[in-house]
Parts: structure tokens; C-alpha cells; sequence
């Protein structure tokens, strides 16, 4: 890759705005979190016809956003083919050393951690599970030798970031094997980041619900224990978890116990309590919905669902949640199609586009 | 699954199997802000460590904020757990999925007026008919429903422990009268297949090991497998040592590893001592049929959905009550070739009256061929009467008539009137040269 002139920024305006990280950075974003990714795609593509990506590292965080994009709208091939024009990723193309004209007094890899993500996870989507896993494995390994090096070289703040990586990464991991019902793997993973200090209310929580899949109630009740206790123990920003979505978390984890146990009353209680503290609390709306159905109030559990949906689509609007609002449908009436077609038209016009609108079984 | 009759009903049934909900997991392609606006090694540039953070984090914050009406959450990871994609979610059965023995069965069943018009006076049974049974689940004739409104709906759950295998079918009937006043009846069926979750093998002699293996489609977490021995026996149940503790010292708890057994074969072994519970219990050994006990089995799948089973009673193999016993107490430990040794014996009379007088000799058994290891001197050896309970110790002289490891085999003790009372075991002996 030729080397551009720089641009005339003085260094100090170099991180005032988002658009000075990259161009047009900040409407990138803006459509990201939108959900446009259709636009996006539009974005890359016009930017890169109209030659208006002038430095290496505006080219690969445009790349970073179109792989993300087709991962979004679930068109993985392409996500894949468009990684695969990239060299490797450890490439000296994409140092910031490569150009000291640009990148003055900076060194290391300017690729996208994410692209390094999204790499390791879109062959798992593809099918092809095995090299999924391989590259995760690979991923982490990468990392850790990474975070030993920031620390030889006494780099604090980098040493946060792959830290945080590593945390990620790891999640990632026992989610895959959780739905491949891998337990003892997902199990010792869990054990990992406790022994690694990543120990933290929503992860033991986690670590309960995994129990509870297992069927293990009395491990579970173990874990839920001491989630209360941290709660107890630390402030909650101790835990990068606000006050609210602590006590909710604690609550929720409260109900499930008595959901287990059958006592649907109990558990309604303790989401209502969820609920009151903080209306868009999703997971206590939905969890309600399918006690009250439990409790053989199909009538409520549905109007439940609709009016968040309503009330709060950008937030309720999950396709777990749409999935169980057409399960109620399809038992609540002999002729549900024309309910559920009702439903699907109103999700085109306000899903954001990476929503999978099959969920809907129209 | 179901088959409703052809006809004019302004009725129809809706049913769903309510087995435990499940939790959502699908790891998402969610992204921390670092990771996607800026090179993965930027941190190391001071100028960008002390600069970056404020931009980055208000993307994030904005995306938290209540009022906040994009997708933000959708894309951005606001917390590391987040990309494991399970959030508590909980979902609903999707399908009717398998049932086996020992599970409950349990069933959402909705009474749909899909008509324009009322119908009253509603009579709804609900009932489980298998190859030998009808079990009647609901039975609304005594306080019949007074009507349902058109469009309007009845609702009820329905639950049934599964004790039969093979083919069950949920009947739901509806007698009513409809808006012609006429009196229609309205059958539905809903037919299931009722599978063998578990085989259990048992091997034992005054052990009992059995052997549990998972013939359905998920893991199976074992939450009590108990033996229930018979009366007159105990039982302790073995454990190997816990090879890693997940102990956690930071925190100072055990993590306690679940045992689960894999979907489709897998197989957990269990190992119980059985005890008779006094000596005076010896007696019901010897009158033939020997009953061990029961295994109990609970198991339990997807958020504690609990399956319970009961072996047979499990028979023991038909012990050989030993009147009188033979033992070895010591071999010499050097033994040369034709030179005659000396073995230390005990004879134990285990009834409870005076036997005896006895012989003791090497029994002339055609299968081991010839004998390498003879009885040196008198080939018979009389032992006088020996008491109840008692036992009584003595030499036999033996000679060894080849090299190398020779058995000791066939020394058995008999009553005069030739009654075999026991044969010793073969005993290995390693004979060697002058």
C-alpha cells in the first residue's frame, strides 16, 4: 500500500470527535446503532467507489463495519469472503510502524480488534463449527500473549483493554459450548474467569442459570446466594452494574428459583418488583409473560408481550420474545395466522434490519 | 398430532405440552466500541489512552440510557457477559419434544369459541387412555361451564405421571349446546409415545454395582440414585475420593461438579456394600431366593424438570452358605522342588452345632490333569469334631513335584461319610531348585 501524505491536523485535535478517528466515523455509528446496516453497506460501498478513504486505517475500519454489516444481516459468506481480502491479520500492512509519516510515534497493529472476533465466530454460523472453535481457541491464546506483553512494557491502559478482550472472548466461548450443551466445558470455563478475577454478579448469575439447565436447583440456589451476598458486600459500581440493575438482577434471580420450584405466584411477584424499579427491564416482562401462561392466564401473558412491544419496541423487540408472543398465538387461536400476519407487518416497519423476521412463522 | 372430526363445531381444542420453558443462548456479533473505531494496539500511545476514553464511553452510555430509542443494544456490548448471548431469557417448549417414564406429562389445553355466536352449558373431559388404562385428568360434568362468548376461550392445565411405556393418547371431549340449542359433542385426540429413559444393570455378590445408562435425548443430571436394601440388609454406597475439588481458595467454596449423564448412552456406574443387618439374618441366606432391594432413581433435565424411577427388586445370586470353612494362613516363603513343605491351616465350623470328625484330603480331579503339588505322607488327613463357632488349626505336609509357579489346588475337607464341606482355593506357589 502506497503511503498517503498526512492530513494537516495538528496532533491535539487528533481524538476530539469520532470523526476524527476515522471519516464520516460518527455516521457510521449513528446507522449502526440505528440498525441500518443495509445502509451501511451502501456507505462502505459509495466511500470506496467515490475514493474518499484516504488512510490504511480508515480502509480497514470500513472494512470492519461492512463484515459486521453482512454478519447482521446474517449473510455470512460474504462477511467471510470480504475478511479474506485482507492479508493476515499480523501483516506488516497493517502496522502503525509501516507508516511513521501518517502514524507518527506509533506502534502495533491498527486492525479492528473485532475483525479478529467476527473472524473466529463466522464459521461457527457457516456450519462449520470445529474451525469456529479452533480459531477462538487460537484467539484467546493471541491475547493472552499480548496482555504478558503490554505488561513487560508497563502499558496499564493496554493492558485493560485485552484484558477486557480476554473477558469477552471468553463469554463467547461458554455461550457456544452452552448451546452445544457442553456443560462440564462451559463449567470449567466459568471457573476460569472466577480464578482470573473476571468475578462478577451477572457472571455467577449466569453460572446459576447454567446449573438450573443442568437441573442442579441446589448449585444454583448456591450461586444466586452469592450473588446476594456481593450486593451486600461491594457498592454496585464496584461491579460496572448500576444500583438498579443490580437489585433487579437479584430479583429476577429470585423468581427463576421459584419458577423451578413451580410456585408461578411467588415468581410473578418477584418480576413485578423488577418491573416497578425499571419498566424496560425485557427479561422480567418476558419471564412474567410465560409465568402467567404457566398460571393459565393466556390472555394476560399475551397482552403482556404486545404492550411492550408497544410501549417500548426498541428495547422489547427480541426474536425470543416475538417467538413466544406467536407461541401464545398459535395455542390462543384456532385461526392465528391473520394475529400473527398483523404482527409481522408492524415488526417490518420498526425492526431494525438485522432482525430475523422468521421468527414470526408466518 | 391431532385429529379432529370434519363438521360444523363452533368448539375447537388447542393443546401444548408444558414442559419446563427453556433458557435463550446464541452468542451475538455485539461489539465494544474500542474494538471496532480504532486499531486493536492504540492503547499503547499514550496520547491515545488519555484521549480515547471520553468518546468511547459516551457511545456506550448513550446506548444504555433508558431513553435512548435506537438499537443500540442490539450491537454495542455493554456489559463482557453479553457476548455469551444468554440473558435469562426464557422460551417457550417449541415443540412437543420426547416423554419418558417417569416424567410428567403436563398440558396446556385451551377450549376455543371460534363461532360468531355463544355456546353454554359446556361439559369438558380431558383423559389419558394407554393400551391398559383411562385416566380421567378433568371432568367438568358436575359444574359444567356456563358458556363461552364467541371469540371468548376456556383454559385449563392438565398434569399426568407417566407409569406406562408405548402409546398414550389425550382425549378431550366437549358436550355443549350451540347457538341452534342443539347438543353437539366434540371429540379430539392427541396421541404421544411414551419412551424408556433408563436401563439398569446390576452385577453383585456381596457388592452391588449397577449401571445406569441414558437412552434419551438430553443429559440426564442425576440428583439422588439411592438403594433401598430389603429388610435384613444394609447399605453404603461407595465413592471414589473426589479427584479436583474445584476449590477456590480466593472465595473459599466448593464448586461441586454435577454428575450428568450424556444423552444417547451415556453411562454412570454406582457401587453399594451390602451388609446383612445380624448374624441371625445368616438363615434367610440360606432359604434360596435372595432379595436385595430396590434402586431409586431421580433425575432431573432442563430447569429441574424432575423424572423419577423404581427398579424391581433386585435378587442376589443364591449364596453359598459355607458350613465349614478352609483357609490358608501361611505358606513358607522359600519352597524347593521334591522337598517336602509345611502349610498352616484353619478349618471354621460356621453352624451353630458340633461337626466333625473330618478328612482332609487332595480330591482327585480329572480336569487339572496331574497334580504338580501332592500331599507328602498319609494322602488323608482326619481332623477330630470341632464345636460350634469354633475352629480348629493344623500342618499338612505337601511336596512339590516341578519347577517354577505350581498351584496348590484340590486340598478339600470332607465329613466320613464323604459330605464335601469345602474346597480350598487354588493357591500359587513358586518352586524352585536346591
Amino acid at each position: 500500500m502506497e503511503e498517503p501524505s498526512p492530513s494537516p491536523d495538528p496532533p491535539t485535535n487528533q481524538f476530539g470527535s469520532l470523526n476524527d478517528l476515522a471519516h464520516e466515523l460518527a455516521s457510521l455509528e449513528d446507522l449502526a446503532t440505528r440498525g441500518s446496516w443495509r445502509s451501511i453497506l451502501d456507505k462502505v460501498s459509495r466511500a470506496r467507489s467515490l475514493n474518499l478513504l484516504t488512510s490504511p486505517h480508515d480502509h480497514l475500519i470500513y472494512l470492519s463495519y461492512n463484515v459486521l454489516a453482512f454478519s447482521k444481516l446474517r449473510r455470512f459468506s460474504e462477511a467471510s469472503n470480504e475478511i479474506d481480502t485482507l492479508d493476515d491479520f499480523n501483516s506488516n500492512y497493517y502496522k502503525y510502524e509501516t507508516y511513521p509519516r501518517l502514524y507518527p510515534n506509533r506502534s502495533g497493529s491498527m486492525i479492528p480488534f473485532s475483525l479478529r472476533f467476527i473472524h473466529a465466530q463466522l464459521p461457527i454460523k457457516l456450519g462449520n463449527r470445529q474451525e469456529g472453535l479452533d480459531r477462538f481457541y487460537l484467539l484467546l491464546k493471541f491475547i493472552r500473549e499480548k496482555i504478558k506483553e503490554k505488561e513487560s512494557n508497563n502499558l496499564r491502559d493496554s493492558v485493560r483493554i485485552w484484558k477486557r478482550r480476554e473477558n469477552s472472548i471468553l463469554n463467547c466461548l461458554i455461550g457456544h459450548h452452552l448451546g452445544d450443551k457442553e456443560f462440564s466445558l462451559c463449567l470449567d470455563l466459568i471457573k476460569d474467569l472466577i480464578n482470573r478475577d473476571y468475578l462478577d454478579p451477572v457472571l455467577v448469575s449466569k453460572l446459576g442459570y447454567i446449573q438450573m439447565q443442568i437441573g442442579d436447583i441446589e448449585g444454583a440456589k448456591g450461586s444466586f446466594n452469592r450473588v446476594e451476598t456481593m450486593l451486600n458486600e461491594k457498592r454496585s459500581y464496584e461491579y460496572f452494574l448500576g444500583e438498579v440493575q443490580f437489585r433487579n438482577l437479584v430479583n429476577r434471580n429470585k423468581a427463576l428459583v421459584y419458577l423451578v420450584g413451580k410456585d408461578y405466584v411467588s415468581a410473578v411477584r418477584e418480576y413485578e418488583e423488577c418491573i416497578e424499579r425499571d419498566h424496560t427491564d425485557v427479561v422480567a416482562l418476558n419471564n412474567k409473560a410465560l409465568c402467567l401462561m404457566y398460571l393459565r392466564d393466556l390472555s394476560d401473558s399475551i397482552k403482556l408481550l404486545e404492550k411492550a412491544l408497544e410501549r417500548i419496541p426498541t428495547i422489547a423487540l427480541d426474536e425470543t420474545l416475538v417467538i413466544n408472543l406467536c407461541s401464545m398465538y398459535e395455542l390462543a387461536y384456532v385461526n392465528h395466522s391473520e394475529i400473527k400476519r398483523t404482527l409481522n407487518n408492524w415488526i417490518v416497519h420498526v425492526a431494525p434490519d438485522d432482525f430475523d423476521a422468521s421468527c414470526t412463522r408466518v | 398430532m391431532s385429529t379432529a372430526p370434519q363438521g360444523t363445531h363452533s368448539l375447537a381444542f388447542r393443546v401444548m405440552r408444558l414442559c419446563k420453558p427453556s433458557f435463550h443462548v446464541d452468542p451475538p456479533f455485539r461489539i465494544d466500541p474500542a474494538d471496532l473505531f480504532v486499531g486493536e494496539d492504540i492503547f499503547d500511545d499514550p496520547l491515545a489512552a488519555a484521549n480515547l476514553p471520553p468518546i468511547l464511553s459516551t457511545q456506550l452510555s448513550k446506548s444504555m440510557d433508558s431513553s435512548d430509542l435506537t438499537y443500540g443494544n442490539r450491537f454495542l456490548l455493554q456489559h463482557p457477559s453479553d457476548a455469551m448471548g444468554f440473558s435469562g431469557l426464557l422460551l417457550l417448549p417449541q415443540s412437543f419434544g420426547a416423554i419418558y417414564l417417569g416424567e410428567t406429562f403436563c398440558s396446556y389445553i385451551s377450549i376455543n369459541n371460534n363461532s360468531n355466536f355463544e355456546v353454554r352449558d359446556i361439559i369438558i373431559k380431558a383423559e389419558i387412555q394407554t393400551e391398559r388404562q383411562r385416566i380421567l385428568l378433568l371432568d367438568t360434568t358436575k359444574s359444567p361451564v356456563e358458556s363461552i362468548r364467541a371469540g371468548g376461550r376456556y383454559d385449563f392445565i392438565v398434569e399426568h405421571d407417566v407409569k406406562e411405556l408405548g402409546a398414550h393418547t389425550l382425549v378431550c371431549t366437549a358436550l355443549y349446546n350451540d347457538s341452534d340449542g342443539e347438543r353437539k359433542y366434540l371429540p379430539q385426540f392427541f396421541k404421544f409415545v411414551v419412551a424408556n429413559p433408563l436401563s439398569v444393570r446390576t452385577k453383585e455378590i456381596t457388592y452391588l454395582e449397577a449401571c445406569i445408562e441414558n437412552h434419551t435425548k438430553t443429559n440426564l443430571y442425576m440428583d439422588q440414585v439411592e438403594f433401598e436394601p430389603a429388610p435384613h440388609w444394609s447399605a453404603t454406597v461407595l465413592k471414589a475420593d473426589e479427584l479436583h475439588p474445584a476449590y477456590n481458595s480466593s472465595t473459599g467454596e466448593v464448586f461441586k461438579p454435577p454428575i450428568l449423564i450424556r444423552s444417547g448412552g451415556g453411562i454412570q456406574n454406582y457401587l453399594y456394600q451390602l451388609k446383612l443387618a445380624s448374624p441371625d439374618s445368616a438363615q434367610m441366606k440360606v432359604e434360596g431366593t435372595n432379595i436385595l432391594g430396590k434402586l431409586q432413581i431421580t433425575w432431573r433435565t432442563n430447569l429441574g424438570e424432575l423424572g423419577r424411577l423404581q427398579t424391581q427388586q433386585i435378587l442376589g445370586t443364591p449364596i453359598s452358605h459355607k458350613e465349614v470353612e478352609l483357609q490358608i494362613l501361611e505358606i513358607p516363603s522359600l519352597i524347593n522342588l521334591d522337598k517336602s513343605f509345611s502349610v498352616h491351616l484353619n478349618l471354621t465350623n460356621h453352624t451353630d452345632r458340633e461337626l466333625g470328625p473330618f478328612e482332609v484330603r487332595l480330591s482327585q480331579d480329572s480336569v487339572h490333569g496331574e497334580k504338580n503339588v501332592m500331599i507328602n505322607g498319609l494322602q488323608t488327613m482326619v481332623l477330630p469334631q470341632v464345636g460350634a463357632f469354633a475352629s480348629s488349626d493344623f500342618h499338612l505336609n505337601l511336596i512339590a513335584t516341578k519347577l517354577g509357579v505350581q498351584k496348590i489346588s484340590g486340598i478339600t475337607v470332607s465329613d466320613t461319610r464323604e459330605k464335601t464341606f469345602d474346597l480350598l482355593p487354588d493357591v500359587e506357589i513358586f518352586v524352585e531348585s536346591d
